[in-house]
């Protein structure tokens, strides 16, 4: 008898359970979504960190590659394609930097706005590795990156109109802010010896850098990190770091720098001295609390690294 | 390829001399413990040791976070050694075929260290993607650090081999045999392609997956080409091999933009062909002339 | 049966094998205790080879074991003589006549070590035995069949044994090799040593062994041969196949004496 009301009594309170469950199940995500965001998927950390400056919150930004995360080879795996099909917007920085997606964004690009947005500049600005190849690394030239902002500002502008106003006003500010942080660029590599001008690292991503500020730039392994090097390159460098009294080479957060071990053991026989200046931020940004989880934080931080160890003694 | 910027004078260069050393003392031990190999028709072994270590590699790396050489070999090593174990294992007890089981091994290993490299990527683990490329090496970076390294391990690959000459030998050529007469045939089997396992994951910074192979099987049958005598092979193997490295690291040195580990997997089979053509006895022309030979007899007692 | 002084030079007791679920050899139970030349004949697949490799230890037993001089194998290796079969190794190695014969003498020499002139005389001398003293510096794939199983035997014969097994030592061979293969045989034979021999032609079994044992999956059969190379034995091993040629044969024979 006892038994019988007890087995009673549980199932009520289930069934009780689950349906008040189901109700919150329900109810809750209305209730702390409000209005819904327009879903944007950027490939790398410096695309997010550029969409992520003009758009602020009013969109939901969702970064493919992490910190450290080397966009050259990134692989996609099914659920990345996922993500960046569900995605209302994917921006793309361009010019086959993600080398190993490009099939899979073109494929997307018949379904949702799959944008690059490097793709605005003109071909003319840009630096040519060859005949039809042309360096992706354009953030490092904050002035001409800053020209990018524009597509940004109108592909947002098309998934989300009433905030069109917003974008092109933190848009202006943000070309504003990479002005001045040129400017503090300038000032702060004109300490540096000029003969000691020359950033020697893992691959050549820092062109559009020393472009901008009159900078020698040597890559060990040339445009992409997916090539092996030769023994003629590496005898190059440390001719070059030898002859030139280079003080220090730098390695790069998200390449290896096996390379960089052999040219410094190669200056160092020949007496010459070549300390690891530091990491630089290449392919992607930093992680978040290291304060160059922005662009203008990585560039900065890279500028220090790179002064301190051309200027520092031997 | 730029061949108005050759650097003659990069021969003499530190780097080149590191890369050198390195290289010749891996493709001297390879041909040596490749010709046992090949002569137990395990050739392929190589390949799926080879293939195995990017799951100890992506293992170790998983587990550690760190890239340091001597991290990864380790981890590389084990996999390797597993890797092969498991092989003879499936080969003894299943008695499946040679080739089935180097595939299943190469496959199953290769797959899950992709795997766990796809899964740390797509994580956000900083470092993690292009750990393929450990199987890729980099020999024009080698450091004095790792020539010493590959120089031990091939020095001591060639004193057991030299030691255990006889035992393995008799392995390789009659296994039944060998059981007969009491020699543990199971321990020298596993012994050999241990050997095969650790020549392959030391050399993989020098020359990466794919081309250690190469150095393993290319270098012994271009030596099987010139000899019919047991030691002879080996040592021509070992020959070729070293000759194979330091031409290769040569011209790597002189020509600008060339890799250095395909050049001189090129290398050694420019002398496999050469070998296969020009040989005494066994190569095409010798046996062209010969035949040539005998019908000009034939028709003259015709 | 009188008790010996001596233990029977091999002893299968019981001995059954199986590869996988597929037995090959059921519960056969032979008693050797004297020297002599000993065949073991059979149709295929019945397990002559089997037979041999229990001996040996090349087979894991399912039952029974097998003794040699009233020991386990492990403790006499040295004292038994093996000549597989040909197909087991590929002939296109690079060894030489020469290096064969002196893997024979590697369980003497030991582990690290080199075979030496002692070793290099053994091996001459089983090499003239053989008749093969000329070619010993031919690689083996350039040997015919006959001179490659007379290469077999001489590295048999370098182990210097006491008990013998040869696993169809005169498959494919040419008629004058056959003779010289058993000439050399009845001289280990005379010499005191045991000689087990799987064979397959019943002519030259009748001709030149002492005893043998017929066998097909289990023992039929065992005996002096002229008892037990009976037509009915024979029959019950082959199921009556090459009962017909073994007619062939002894016609042949008559036609050729008579003629």
């Amino acid at each position: 008898m006892s038994f019988g009301y007890s087995k009673i009594s549980k199932c009520s309170v289930f069934r009780l359970i689950l349906s008040f469950s189901l109700v919150f199940a329900w109810w809750e995500p209305n209730a702390a979504r409000g209005v819904e965001r327009p879903n944007v998927v950027a490939t790398t950390t410096v695309v997010a960190d550029l969409v992520h400056q003009i758009a602020g919150n009013r969109v939901e930004i969702d970064c493919l590659m992490g910190p450290g995360i080397d966009p050259h080879s990134f692989k996609a795996t099914p659920r990345d394609a996922d993500r960046l099909a569900r995605a209302d917007i994917v921006f793309a920085s361009g010019l086959h930097l993600e080398g190993k997606l490009s099939v899979l964004l073109d494929r997307l690009a018949r379904r949702t706005q799959v944008v690059q947005v490097t793709d605005s500049l003109p071909k003319e600005k840009l630096i040519r590795v060859t005949k039809s190849l042309y360096d992706p690394h354009v953030w490092f030239d904050p002035i001409l990156w800053s020209e990018c902002t524009k597509k940004v500002v109108v592909s947002l502008g098309r998934i989300d109109p009433s905030g069109s106003t917003q974008f092109a006003d933190m848009g202006a500010d943000y070309c504003q802010r990479l002005e001045t942080l040129d400017q503090q660029i300038r000032e702060k590599l004109s300490t540096i010896d000029p003969t000691h001008k020359v950033i020697v690292t893992s691959h050549d991503a820092f062109r559009y850098f020393g472009r901008a500020y009159g900078i020698e730039v040597v890559g060990i392994q040339g445009t992409s990190t997916e090539s092996e090097t030769g023994l003629h390159d590496i005898n190059r460098l440390v001719d070059l770091v030898v002859t030139r009294r280079i003080p220090a080479v730098f390695v790069e957060t998200s390449v290896a720098d096996r390379n960089m071990t052999a040219l410094r053991e190669g200056a160092q026989s020949r007496g010459h001295v070549v300390r690891l200046g530091g990491r630089l931020y290449s392919d992607a940004l930093g992680a978040p609390g290291t304060g160059a989880e922005t662009l203008e934080g990585a560039l900065r931080a890279n500028v220090d690294v790179i002064v301190s160890g051309l200027t520092g003694e031997n | 390829m730029n061949l108005s910027n050759m650097a003659f004078e990069g021969l003499f260069a530190y780097n080149t001399l590191v890369v050198m050393i390195g290289t010749a003392a891996v493709g001297f031990a390879a041909g040596m413990v490749g010709s046992l190999g090949v002569l137990r028709k395990r050739a392929l072994v190589s390949d799926a040791a080879a293939h195995v270590t990017l799951a100890g590699v992506a293992t170790v790396f998983a587990l550690t976070g760190k890239r340091d050489l001597p991290v990864l070999l380790a981890g590389a090593l084990c996999a390797a050694i597993v890797g092969v174990a498991v092989l003879v294992f499936l080969k003894r007890f299943t008695r499946t075929r040679d080739d089935a089981v180097t595939a299943i091994v190469l496959s199953v290993g290769f797959g899950a260290g992709i795997a766990i490299v796809a899964g740390m990527t797509a994580r956000g683990v900083p470092g993690s993607a292009g750990l393929e490329h450990f199987l890729l090496g980099h020999t024009a970076a080698l450091t004095s650090g790792d020539a010493a390294l590959l120089a031990i391990v091939s020095v001591v690959s060639v004193s057991v081999v030299a030691m255990l000459f006889k035992e393995v030998s008799l392995i390789a050529f009659d296994q039944s045999f060998a059981a007969a007469t009491g020699w543990p045939v199971a321990f020298l089997d596993y012994l050999l392609v241990v050997l095969v396992a650790v020549m392959v994951v030391v050399g993989l910074p020098a020359a990466g997956a794919v081309l250690v192979t190469a150095l393993v099987v290319i270098p012994p049958v271009a030596a099987r080409q010139w000899t019919d005598r047991l030691v002879v092979m080996l040592m021509v193997a070992g020959l070729i091999g070293m000759v194979s490295a330091v031409g290769g690291v040569a011209l790597s040195a002189i020509v600008p933009r060339l890799a250095t580990g395909p050049v001189i997997v090129l290398f050694a089979a420019v002398i496999f062909f050469v070998s296969c053509l020009v040989a005494p006895k066994r190569g095409l022309l010798a046996r062209v002339a010969r035949s040539l030979r005998s019908q000009g007899i034939a028709d003259e007692h015709g | 049966m009188t008790a010996s002084a001596a233990p029977p030079l091999i002893e299968f007791h019981d001995v059954t094998a199986a590869y996988g679920r597929r037995p090959v050899l059921w519960n056969v139970d032979l008693t050797i205790s004297e020297p002599c030349l000993f065949g073991v004949v059979g149709p295929n697949g019945a397990g002559k080879s089997t037979l041999l490799k229990a001996a040996l230890g090349l087979v894991p037993l399912v039952g029974g074991n097998v003794r040699l001089f009233g020991e386990p194998l492990r403790n006499v290796r040295k004292r038994v003589g093996y000549v597989p079969q040909r197909e087991t190794v590929d002939w296109d190695f690079p060894v030489s006549v020469m290096d064969v014969v002196l893997m024979g003498t590697y369980s003497q020499v030991g582990w690290f070590r080199w075979p030496g002139r002692r070793e290099r005389q053994l091996a001459k001398d089983c090499l003239e035995r053989v008749g093969l003293a000329d070619l010993a510096r031919r690689q083996i794939g350039r040997l015919s069949g006959g001179q490659q199983q007379r290469v077999f035997l001489a590295r048999a014969l370098a182990q210097q044994a006491d008990i013998y097994l040869l696993d169809e030592p005169m498959a494919g061979v040419d008629a004058r090799s056959q003779e010289q293969i058993l000439h050399v045989l009845s001289e280990l034979r005379n010499a005191g040593k045991l000689v087990i021999v799987v064979h397959h032609d019943l002519r030259t079994v009748r001709e030149w062994f002492d005893a043998v044992a017929l066998i097909d999956r289990r023992l039929v059969a065992a005996g002096a041969t002229h008892e037990t190379l009976s037509r009915e034995n024979v029959q019950r091993t082959y199921s009556g196949v090459v009962d017909i040629l073994d007619e062939v044969g002894h016609a042949v024979e008559r036609r050729s004496r008579t003629s």
